[in-house]
C-alpha cells in the first residue's frame, strides 16, 4: 500500500519561500486535509506532490520509492483540480476515460470501466455531453469520475468543493467520504474550510505560511491545539486567547486571581485559550468568575454569543444557550471551566502543560 | 421592440445590403452578357440573352488553338493564374499558422526573456502598411534569386500574414486554462498528445479564424504578385486578370467573369467556416 512520505521539502517563487523544510506522512489508505488560510502553500504542496511543479530541496517518497523525478503521468496518482479542469472538446465519457486511453486500455475494457464509474456517480446519462452543457455539481462528478477511472494509488484534490452552492456541498461531503471508505485509496484533500476538514478527515495537518502547524485526528486538533496558529484557526467561533499570569501556582486574568491552579514550573506571563462554549456567563459577585460588562450579544441560531469586556480592549466571549438573556453594558462576570483551559507560551507560542 | 422601430431597422439594412451587393451582381450580370449587350445604353440590369461565352473562354480558353501570329491570349492563362492563387494562398497560410501557433502556445505557456513583448511588436508590424516593405523584400528576393518564383510569393505573404496570426492565436490560448493540460499530463498524456489531443481541439476555431484571414490577405493580394513576378505563367489572379485590359479597350466580359471565378472560393469557403470564424475571433471565450 502507498504512504506518502515528504520529507524536508521546501519550495520558493523567486525569493517567495512557500514551503519551507516541510515534513509529513500519509498514511496509507487514509484520508488526510491538508488545512489551513489561503496563501500558506497548501495548493503548492499538492502540485508537487503531483509532479506539477519542481521542488527546490527535500524528498517525496511513494511507500518506498522516491518519486521526485517521476513526471506527473508515472506517479499514479489522480487530482481534481479546483476548476475541475475538465477536457472542453471531449464528452463526458470521453473525458473519464482519458487516462485510459493515453494507457492504451483496449476499447471495450475502457467503456465498462467508464460505466462502472458513471454509474457509482450517478452520470450515466450525462456520458454524451460535452463539459459546457453540464451543471457546476455535474462537472465536479464528472472530475471525481475522471480521478476513480484509473484507479490510482493516490487522489489528490485541490479544494473540489469550492465552487458548489452550500447546501451541494455538504451532500458532497457526505458522498466523498463515503467514496473513500468504499474505495480505500489514499487520499490528500486541500481545503481551507475547516468544516470540511473536521468532517471528512482521518487525520488533519494545519498548514500556515508553508509549515506543518499539528498533525492529527479532527478531534485532536479541535481539543488538544499545538500552538496558538491552532487554537484561533480551528472552531467556529474562535477560541478566547488573552494574557494571564502565573501568580504563584495560580492563574490570574485581569486583576482576578482565578482558583484554578496551575504548575508554578510556568512562565509568568502566559496566554489563556479558551472555547467560547467552556465559558459560562454568570451574575457578579460569584466566586472565581473575573467581573466585567457586556459588550455585544449576538444570535447565531440556538445559541447566543456574549462578548464581555473584563478589561478595556480584553473581551471574551461565550457561547450560551438562547434563551439566556444579557443585554448591552449589563454588568455580569465570566466563568472559565479549568478543565478546558489550554494554556500557551506567549513566546513560543506552543501549547504548554497545565 | 417597437414595429416601427423594426421596420426602419429592416429598411437601413436592406439599403445597405443591396449597396454591398450591387457590384458582385452587377458583376454576375455583365460576365452573363454576350458582348454586344455590355455597352447598350440604357444598360439592361440583367441579361436579355444568357452567354457563358466569357467563362468558356476562361476555363478551356487554353485549349482553343489561337489564330496564327496572334499570340496567346491573356485568357489561355487563366487557369494558370488560378493555380498559381490557390497554391500561394494554401502555401502562405499553411506556414503562417503552424509558425502562429506553436509561437503563440510557446509564449503563452513558456516563461522567457521578452516573452511578453512579443505579440505586442508583432502586431505593430501587422499595422505598418506593406507598401513599405514590399520593395526592401523586392531586393531580398532578388538577391536571394526568387523573383518570378512562386516560393517568394508565399514568403511575402507569410511576412504579411504572420503577425495577426501569431496575435490571434496568442490571444485564443490566453484564454485556454493551464489546468486542462495538468489534468492530461497527470491522467500519463505525454507533451505531444497534450498538445495534439487536448489543446489543438480547443484551439481549433482560433486557427480556423486565423486560417481564413490569412487566406483572405494573400488571395487577395495585388501589390506583392505585381512587384515580385513577370512571367505571364507565374501571375497570381489578381495580377494576371489586369491583362484583359490591353491599354486601349476592356474586355469586360472575362474581367468580371474572372471576378466571379475568382469570388467563389472564398464564397463558399466563408459560407463553410461562418460559425468557426465567430467563435475564433471572440478569442478567450472557450471556459470549459
Ligand atoms: N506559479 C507561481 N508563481 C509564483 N508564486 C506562486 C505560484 N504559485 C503559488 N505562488 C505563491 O505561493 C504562495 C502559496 O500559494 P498556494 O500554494 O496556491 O496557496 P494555497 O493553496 O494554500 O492558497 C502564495 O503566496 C502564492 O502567491
Ligand atoms: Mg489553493
Amino acid at each position: 500500500m502507498t504512504d506518502v512520505v515528504v520529507r524536508g521539502l521546501s519550495k520558493s517563487f523567486g525569493s517567495n519561500n512557500v514551503l519551507k523544510a516541510l515534513d509529513l506522512l500519509v498514511p496509507s489508505r487514509q484520508f488526510v486535509t491538508l488545512l489551513g488560510p489561503s496563501g500558506c502553500g497548501k495548493t503548492t504542496l499538492l502540485r508537487l506532490i503531483a509532479g506539477l511543479e519542481r521542488g527546490n530541496g527535500g524528498e517525496i517518497l511513494f511507500g518506498e520509492n522516491r518519486v521526485d523525478h517521476l513526471p506527473p503521468g508515472e506517479r499514479n496518482i489522480a487530482m481534481v483540480f479546483q476548476s475541475y479542469a475538465l477536457y472542453p472538446t471531449m464528452d463526458v465519457a470521453r473525458n473519464i476515460g482519458y487516462g485510459l486511453e493515453v494507457r492504451r486500455i483496449p476499447k471495450p475494457e475502457r467503456s465498462e470501466k467508464i460505466s462502472t464509474v458513471a454509474k457509482v456517480l450517478e452520470i450515466g446519462h450525462l456520458l454524451l455531453r460535452k463539459p459546457k452543457q453540464l451543471s457546476g455539481g455535474q462537472r465536479q462528478r464528472v472530475a471525481l469520475g475522471r480521478a476513480m477511472a484509473r484507479r490510482p494509488d493516490i487522489f489528490l484534490m485541490d479544494e473540489p468543493l469550492s465552487n458548489l452552492d452550500a447546501k451541494l456541498r455538504s451532500a458532497m461531503r457526505g458522498e466523498l467520504r463515503r467514496f473513500h471508505l468504499d474505495l480505500g485509496t489514499t487520499t490528500i484533500y486541500v481545503t481551507h474550510d475547516q468544516l470540511e476538514a473536521m468532517t471528512m478527515s482521518d487525520l488533519v495537518v494545519v498548514m500556515n505560511e508553508g509549515i506543518v502547524q499539528q498533525i492529527g485526528t479532527p478531534e485532536e486538533v479541535y481539543s488538544k491545539p499545538a500552538n496558538l496558529f491552532v487554537a484561533g484557526f480551528i472552531g467556529t467561533p474562535p477560541m478566547n486567547l488573552f494574557p494571564a499570569t502565573n501568580s504563584d501556582g495560580f492563574l490570574k486574568v485581569a486583576n482576578t486571581t482565578l482558583p484554578i491552579q496551575i504548575s508554578s514550573d510556568l512562565p509568568r506571563e502566559l496566554v489563556i485559550g479558551i472555547r467560547p462554549q467552556e465559558v459560562s456567563v454568570v451574575s457578579t459577585g460569584e466566586p472565581g468568575a473575573i467581573p466585567g460588562k457586556v459588550w455585544m450579544v449576538e444570535l447565531i441560531g440556538s445559541e447566543r454569543l456574549i462578548e464581555v469586556e473584563i478589561a478595556p480592549k480584553l473581551r471574551i466571549t461565550a457561547e450560551v444557550r438562547a434563551k439566556h438573556r444579557a443585554a448591552i453594558d449589563d454588568h455580569v462576570a465570566v466563568r472559565l471551566d479549568p478543565t478546558h483551559l489550554h494554556i500557551f507560551d506567549p513566546v513560543t507560542g506552543k501549547a504548554l502543560s497545565a | 421592440m417597437k414595429t416601427w422601430v423594426a421596420a426602419l431597422l429592416y429598411a437601413v439594412l436592406s439599403a445597405i445590403t443591396v449597396v454591398v451587393c450591387f457590384p458582385l451582381l452587377w458583376a454576375i450580370s455583365t460576365s452573363l452578357k454576350p458582348k454586344s449587350e455590355i455597352f447598350r445604353w440604357p444598360p439592361t440590369l440583367w441579361p436579355e440573352n444568357i452567354t457563358f461565352e466569357s467563362y468558356r473562354e476562361l476555363l478551356f480558353g487554353g485549349a482553343v488553338a489561337s489564330a496564327p501570329g496572334a499570340g496567346v491570349p491573356p485568357s489561355a492563362y487563366f487557369l494558370d493564374w488560378f493555380a498559381n492563387s490557390v497554391i500561394v494562398s494554401v502555401g502562405s497560410t499553411a506556414i503562417s499558422i503552424t509558425i502562429a501557433t506553436l509561437a503563440a502556445y510557446s509564449l503563452t505557456r513558456f516563461r522567457f526573456w521578452g516573452q511578453r513583448a512579443v505579440p505586442y511588436i508583432a502586431i505593430l508590424g501587422y499595422m505598418v502598411p506593406s507598401v513599405i516593405f514590399v520593395f526592401p523584400m523586392f531586393l531580398t528576393m532578388v538577391s536571394l534569386d526568387l523573383t518570378d518564383t512562386l516560393l517568394s510569393l508565399i514568403l511575402g505573404y507569410v511576412c504579411i500574414t504572420l503577425p495577426f496570426c501569431l496575435w490571434l492565436m496568442w490571444a485564443f490560448f490566453r484564454g485556454v486554462p493551464i489546468e486542462i493540460e495538468e489534468a492530461a499530463l497527470v491522467d500519463g498524456a505525454s507533451r505531444l498528445q497534450v498538445f495534439r489531443q487536448v489543446v489543438l481541439p480547443v484551439a481549433l476555431p482560433g486557427i480556423i479564424a486565423a486560417s481564413i484571414f490569412s487566406l483572405i490577405v494573400s488571395w487577395n493580394d495585388y501589390l506583392f504578385g505585381r512587384v515580385f513576378m513577370n512571367s505571364m505563367e507565374n501571375l497570381p489572379l489578381t495580377v494576371g486578370v489586369m491583362h484583359f485590359f490591353d491599354g486601349t479597350h476592356v474586355d469586360w466580359g472575362l474581367m468580371m467573369a474572372s471576378s466571379v471565378l475568382m469570388t467563389l472560393p472564398m464564397a463558399i469557403l466563408f459560407g463553410f467556416m461562418q460559425r468557426h470564424l465567430v467563435a475564433g475571433f471572440g478569442a478567450g471565450a472557450v471556459k470549459g
